[in-house]
């Protein structure tokens, strides 16, 4: 008997001692609606097997019936706590596709928005992962330094989570006049608080025996299964689209790469940690940089690309988000492919989990950082 | 980029004391408390990143929304003749990608001034606030900045026909609460 | 009748003595029925009052850690919140699933908090007549029922019929056994010089010795507490209901006031678990300049606040723990009850063995003398001379040999050795999965 992959064959006198335990889809850590099927062996993880689909929108369909305007909002709730990465990642698919150039103001906002946006992501992971390691203080204060990008988000985009934040072409709205002054604010706090979560953390006895050496994922075996992102960096490769692919203006930008060593979960987190810290060198160079001007480019109202297709993916906090558009010449895309990041790295949880115990799948789960929103679309 | 390290990977003789110690633990204990002590006599404005206490309380104070905000739909008038601008185009249910406007337009005379003019003139307008989700393509597409999505956010009712605002709802807008402490 | 018990305090009241028209010295129904059921009631209210409003003491701790400012609605600065609270779980819906074993479902949470509340009974709350029963095995009698509370968890598993409570209860029973050595090894230390069972002698013996036992006994002291928290489920050990992994552990089908118990026991045994570390290693309700108060009824009084201020500071600890660390994991937390607690209570026994027999009076074999007989016949470190042997051997060397005793257990441990730990752990793997992976194949093949 076989469900989902999972042998659930009824235990005989002989095998009895394995058991079959659904995780999820309402557990309070599979972050969302996952379901994780385990074959345990006393607490030791001897399959396991992952059932999605639980938030399944069709949002690919969708985009088929729906002006490519009017698809950006669907963006928003792919991966909802990276919003404004993954409108980036759509809009500058739709820009390369008709040809604009964005103005460059517009483009160092964007810079700027989405760097403070993946800074909100992995604080928000940060907090998760650290409650389902038991580490419950570190939640509440990744979620207060979030909170700030989030009041910044609302006074710049008007919204918090579903942000829409760019339209084809450049952003709707100019920069509000306090705009810099509010996020240099913040990023003058930001370090310092960094500092305090990994005072919790980093060194602390309890954090590094439940991560050190847990989840172990060799270099190569990162890159046969596709992973990008800090999953992938953790391992070891030196793979960012930022640089690696460039695009908006991250050329012009200094900022390093960080990357692990042994690919562990602890290893994952410190180089999320390093992350955040290069993520503010970003932003203030965005902001020392921001050239004056427009930040609409001329786009015509009703958007009608030429017929062809594009590929354009960005790094998004969890990894590599890209957008595979075909147009068929008319004012609705033909076909519209979503290259989702978390599913995709949700994929190596089997890989990662078999042979540790029940606690460390709850680690894994939290390390490899799913959005249910983007697994399922 | 240097390959992450933590003092946890360091293996100096300081270091293995410091863990022989308890540092790493008495740290995050010191932090803890240092939060609670603050808190016990820090002032308390709410939503200040760098007092010890964060919480806003929201219906005792009222809610800080910013001007872009997008919340509860509203159709403006004109404050002159008090008209509505709503010239039923279209546009907005068009733009919408939920489909939750609809417009109801005639086709009559309008006497303006001396002339007769046939015009299309709005009767109805429906905006379906459960389906709406609030991305604010509707408000764009206003050629006359008649629809507009306000700063009201307090948006739940009792039966779900309530979430189909007509016209007369969007004009006048939501009662917006004010709460006082 | 009498005769047989004149051991025990007879501190019966003269108001009830009156009341029952018996004499003192033979107030049969005065001292055993009467004046016990009055302070039964008292500390039965007084205690289940505490524990709701340790929750609300919790919510706020840690709110206040958290920058946050926990329950505020429920009357001034959320006062009545554990009143509201209460009140919801009796109103809930009493479910008990289809399948669970139905009796011993309901029976669990009474077991469980029976249990913590017994141990009420011993627990010198202050002076004179402010415990109910001053029985002279007082502290085996609390460990012994104390044990019976992992009863209740267990059944509770098992009984609910679901395999997220199942795998709670064994990580509790396993958990809340391996524990209670360690518990047990460590009160041992103090127990030499206090010579005593008796929880009050236990105070009277610190009075008498003029110093708390914590003094003597720091390691005694440390490993209490730390499997006093294994030993309560609370956090960095709360692994049974360990929300992220479990659910709720043992009591994820648990709904309603049965929940509620479950929580009551939990907090009683905090406070329970605070109260004999208070009474072994912290003096009880002594305190330096308690012995100037004169009046009779005020002296207990304020023995009784001191007694509570002291349990306070050591649940204020439980919570500062709780919300400043991770979570262990089930093997770690065997590998830190077996290789770190039980041996250091072993050694710590052996080394106080060791300083005690040398301080003893020449008479008796000892070479420093630095005791002699002192109330009721009772060895007491001689005043200051043998005082300071004693913290002086306590601190300077047994913590350091106790040290180094762990450290050659657990050299191999990431503890000592992060980076050769973490090699190990990732050849660790690679065997692993080669050994999961062939199993793997050939059930494929099969099906």
């Amino acid at each position: 008997m076989r469900e989902q992959g999972v042998d659930i064959t009824p235990g005989t006198l002989f095998d009895a001692e394995e058991m079959v335990i659904n995780m999820g889809p309402q557990h309070p850590s599979t972050h969302g609606v996952l379901r994780v099927i385990l074959k345990l062996d006393g607490e030791t993880v001897k399959d396991l097997d992952c059932d999605i689909g639980y938030l399944h929108r069709g949002v690919e369909k969708i985009a088929e019936h729906d002006t490519y305007a009017m698809i950006t909002p669907y963006w928003d709730r792919l991966d909802y706590v990276a919003a404004v990465s993954n409108d980036l990642c759509y809009v500058g698919g739709v820009e390369k596709l008709l040809g604009i150039e964005v103005p460059r103001r517009a483009e160092y906002l964007r810079v700027a928005l989405t760097e403070l946006q993946r800074i909100a992501s992995h604080l928000l992971w940060l907090g998760t992962h650290a409650i389902d390691i038991g580490a419950v203080t570190v939640l509440l204060y990744a979620f207060r330094e979030r909170e700030e990008i989030l009041k910044i988000f609302e006074d710049f985009i008007g919204a918090r989570l579903t942000a829409h934040a760019f339209r084809i072409g450049g952003l709707w709205w100019d920069a509000y006049p306090e705009f810099e002054k509010r996020v240099r604010d913040f990023l003058k706090i930001l370090p310092g608080r960094i500092d305090e979560y990994e005072t919790l953390l980093n060194a602390n006895r309890i954090w590094l025996s439940r991560t050190v050496g847990i989840g172990v994922l060799p270099a190569d075996e990162a890159i046969n299964l596709s992973l990008t992102g800090p999953v992938l960096r953790g391992s070891g490769v030196k793979y960012d689209l930022r640089r690696a692919q460039p695009y908006s203006v991250y050329p012009e930008f200094d900022f390093e790469i960080p990357i692990g060593e042994n690919g562990d979960t602890y290893d994952r987190y410190l180089v999320r940690m390093a992350e955040i810290r290069q993520s503010i060198i970003i932003i203030e160079q965005a902001l020392d940089g921001l050239p004056e001007g427009p930040v609409m480019a001329k786009v015509p109202k009703v958007i009608k690309p030429p017929v062809g297709e594009v590929y354009f993916g960005i790094e998004a906090p969890k990894g590599e988000i890209g957008v595979y558009l075909v147009s068929d010449g008319t004012t609705k895309p033909y076909r519209m492919r979503i290259r989702p990041p978390a599913f995709i790295n949700l994929q190596s949880l089997r890989r990662l989990s078999i042979g540790h115990l029940v606690a460390d799948v709850v680690a894994l789960i939290g390390t490899i950082d799913i959005v249910l929103g983007e697994v399922d679309r | 980029m240097p390959r992450v390290k933590s003092t946890a990977d360091r293996r100096t003789l300081g270091e293995v004391i410091k863990r022989l110690l308890l540092f790493d633990l008495f740290k995050g204990l010191f932090l803890t408390f240092s939060y609670n002590w603050r808190a016990l006599y820090e002032k308390r404005d709410g939503g200040n990143p760098n007092q010890a206490i964060y919480t806003e309380q929201y219906p005792l104070e009222a809610a800080r929304v910013s001007e872009r905000f997008r919340g509860a739909p509203r159709l403006n008038l004109d404050p002159e003749s008090g008209q509505t601008l709503c010239i039923a185009c279209d546009l907005c249910a068009l733009a919408c990608p939920v489909d939750c406007i609809e417009v109801g337009s005639i086709r009559r005379e309008v006497r303006e001034g001396e002339k007769v003019n046939k015009k299309k003139v709005l009767t109805t307008f429906i905006f379906d606030t459960s389906r709406c989700m609030f991305c604010n393509l509707c408000s764009e597409a206003c050629p006359t900045d008649c629809l507009e999505l306000t700063q009201s956010f307090e948006l739940a009712v009792y039966h779900r026909s309530g979430f189909r605002w007509d016209r007369e709802m969007l004009e006048k807008g939501i009662d917006y609460v004010r709460y006082s402490k | 009748m009498l005769g047989t018990l004149t051991t025990l305090m007879l501190v019966a009241p003269e108001w009830v003595l009156r009341w029952t028209k018996e004499p003192r010295g033979n107030a049969f129904w005065a001292e055993f029925v009467v004046w016990p059921l009055i302070q039964i009631l008292i500390v039965l209210f007084i205690v289940l009052t505490l524990v709701a409003y340790l929750v609300y003491l919790e919510r706020k701790v840690s709110a206040f850690m958290q920058a946050r400012l926990g329950p505020m609605r429920v009357g001034p600065w959320g006062l009545l919140q554990p009143a509201a609270d209460g009140l919801k779980l009796l109103l809930k819906e009493d479910i008990i699933p289809l399948k669970a074993d139905k009796t011993v479902f309901q029976i669990a949470p009474i077991i469980s908090v029976v249990a913590a509340l017994v141990v009420l009974a011993v627990i010198p709350w202050g002076a004179a007549w402010a415990t109910i029963a001053n029985v002279n095995i007082g502290l085996l009698f609390i460990l012994a029922v104390s044990s019976v509370g992992v009863l209740g968890l267990v059944l509770a598993g098992w009984a609910s019929n679901s395999k997220y409570s199942l795998l709670g209860a064994l990580r509790s029973s396993a958990q809340m056994i391996s524990y209670e050595i360690g518990m047990g090894l460590s009160i041992i230390g103090a127990l030499m010089f206090a010579r005593t069972l008796s929880m009050s002698g236990i105070i009277e013996a610190q009075q008498a010795d003029g110093v708390w036992y914590v003094f003597f006994q720091p390691i005694g002291f440390i490993i209490y507490l730390v499997c006093a928290l294994g030993e309560t489920n609370r956090a960095p050990f709360d692994l049974p209901e360990a929300e992220s992994e479990l659910v709720a552990g043992y009591h994820t089908e648990y709904s309603g006031f049965r929940w509620a118990l479950f929580f009551m026991a939990e907090y009683t045994s905090m406070l329970v678990t605070s109260a004999i570390a208070v009474t072994l290693f912290l003096g009880g309700w002594s305190f330096p300049g308690l012995g100037l108060i004169k009046n009779q009824t005020l002296f207990v009084v304020v023995s009784i606040v001191i007694f509570a201020a002291k349990v306070m500071v050591l649940i204020y600890l439980y919570m500062w723990f709780r919300w400043t660390w991770p979570r262990y994991r089930y093997d770690q937390l065997m590998d830190l009850g077996w290789k770190w607690m039980i041996p250091a209570g072993l050694a710590n026994i052996v080394l106080t063995g060791i300083w005690y027999v040398l301080a003893l009076p020449k008479s008796r074999g000892g070479v420093f003398g630095l005791m002699q007989l002192g109330l009721r016949d009772r060895l007491a470190p001689t005043r200051w001379s043998g005082i300071i042997y004693f913290v002086v051997t306590g601190f300077v060397i047994t913590i350091p040999i106790i040290w180094l005793v762990l450290a050659a257990i657990n050299r191999r441990t990431r503890d000592f050795n992060l980076h050769a730990q973490r090699q190990l752990q990732i050849k660790l793997r690679a065997k692993r999965l080669q050994k999961h992976a062939e199993p793997q194949a050939a059930g494929e093949g099969a099906s």
